[in-house]
């Protein structure tokens, strides 16, 4: 039962793979020949995994708006290298990190003092986290994942907001070694499934 | 045994990731205009203008009418850095007076979210213009060099007026 049930999902999952293909190449087409509001629903679609490269960068809230700004409009000038969906989500994970790490360097240069402006603008932090949720599993998540170390929770959380084909792309983009999340579960995902599954506030009693 | 973290991801870890996703999106939302911001900065009529960082910002009051207030913002690109300075007016408009170094007397676009028109102005020669009554929300500058001249445009990112 268990394999049937994964085996109509992998076949939903290819389907599903295929249409966004599909449907992220027409946008790329469309903007490729001067039409970037087709760009829109990519935008959409992205921003949220953007948004927490930067963030997990150490950016300022303020700082990853501007970063991923300044990220599509450079890949305006890029469109015409890129021919694949998988392509571009791997050139927009990079060039976040590398607007990301202009961004550090430019506050650190006009700090007073380097260390304290390092401090100021590091780790969004878990900060009051399971205050602000309601849900007893969310709860549960949250408190497992905060013991996970922090390699693990930068690439899990980034992961969580990629479309499944696209992990080993992002994995890579993001300088995690190969495997570390991909076609397998890899480490993170290992430690925070086995802590969850032993939890009966997660996998019910 | 075969190590866990070698088998293929199924159901239940989308269900870990999903679910994580939804707790990140609670904790750490972006902020609500960021794909409104991103989308119309990047509507633009071509594809090769040079980009411009946002590399400072400075808010001032004014003295006495801490009501009127002075914002100063940055942008550098490759080619030319541009230095905005936004006064609130006592009518809810602003004024944005601008200068481009190096100095040129390019043609300025200030992009406004449509339906409104772009406005445009020709700088002078010491690389100075500037804009009045504009409604404040969200704006884009573009630097157009003027015929003949092989400098690339530049473009900045959408700021708030």
């Amino acid at each position: 039962m268990a394999a049937v049930t994964l085996g109509s999902g992998e076949a939903g999952t290819g389907q599903a793979r295929a249409d966004r293909a599909a449907r992220v190449g027409a946008c790329l087409q469309r903007a490729r020949s001067g039409e970037t509001a087709a760009l829109s629903e990519v935008v959409r679609e992205l921003n949220p995994l953007l948004w927490h490269v930067a963030r997990a960068e150490g950016l300022t809230a303020e700082d990853s708006a501007d970063v991923i700004q300044t990220t599509w409009l450079e890949l305006l000038r890029r469109l015409h290298e890129i021919r694949s969906p998988l392509a571009l989500t791997s050139w927009l994970v990079t060039a976040t990190r590398r607007e990301a790490w202009r961004a550090r360097e430019r506050s650190r240069r006009q700090a007073p003092d380097g260390a304290e402006q390092l401090e100021a603008i590091f780790d969004p932090g878990p900060g009051p986290g399971e205050q602000l949720l309601f849900d007893e599993r969310d709860q549960v998540l949250w408190r497992h994942f905060q013991r996970l170390p922090e390699r693990c929770r930068v690439l899990l959380r980034i992961v969580a907001y990629v479309a499944r084909p696209d992990y080993a792309a992002v994995a890579e983009a993001l300088g995690m070694p190969t495997g570390s999340i991909g076609p397998t579960r890899g480490r993170c995902l290992a430690k925070l499934r086995a802590m969850l599954l032993a939890d009966p506030g997660w996998s019910g009693r | 045994m075969t190590d866990p973290a070698d088998l293929p991801l199924d159901d239940e870890d989308q269900a870990i990731l999903d679910r994580l996703a939804a707790v990140e999106a609670l904790l750490d939302p972006p902020p609500a205009d960021l794909d409104e911001r991103v989308s119309f900065a990047i509507a633009l009529d071509s594809l090769d203008a040079e980009v411009a960082r946002h590399t400072e910002q400075l808010t001032v009051g004014s003295g006495a009418r801490s009501s009127e207030r002075i914002h100063t913002i940055t942008f550098d690109a490759d080619s030319r850095a541009v230095m905005i300075t936004i006064v609130d007016r006592p009518d809810s408009l602003v004024r944005v007076d601008g200068w481009i170094a190096p100095a040129a007397p390019l043609r300025v676009e200030l992009r406004l979210p449509e339906p409104a028109p772009p406005r445009t102005v020709i700088a002078d020669a010491a690389g100075r213009f500037a804009f009045d009554d504009v409604p404040h929300g969200i704006a884009q500058l573009l630097l157009h060099p003027p015929e003949g001249d092989a400098s690339p445009r530049v473009v900045t990112p959408a700021f708030t007026l």
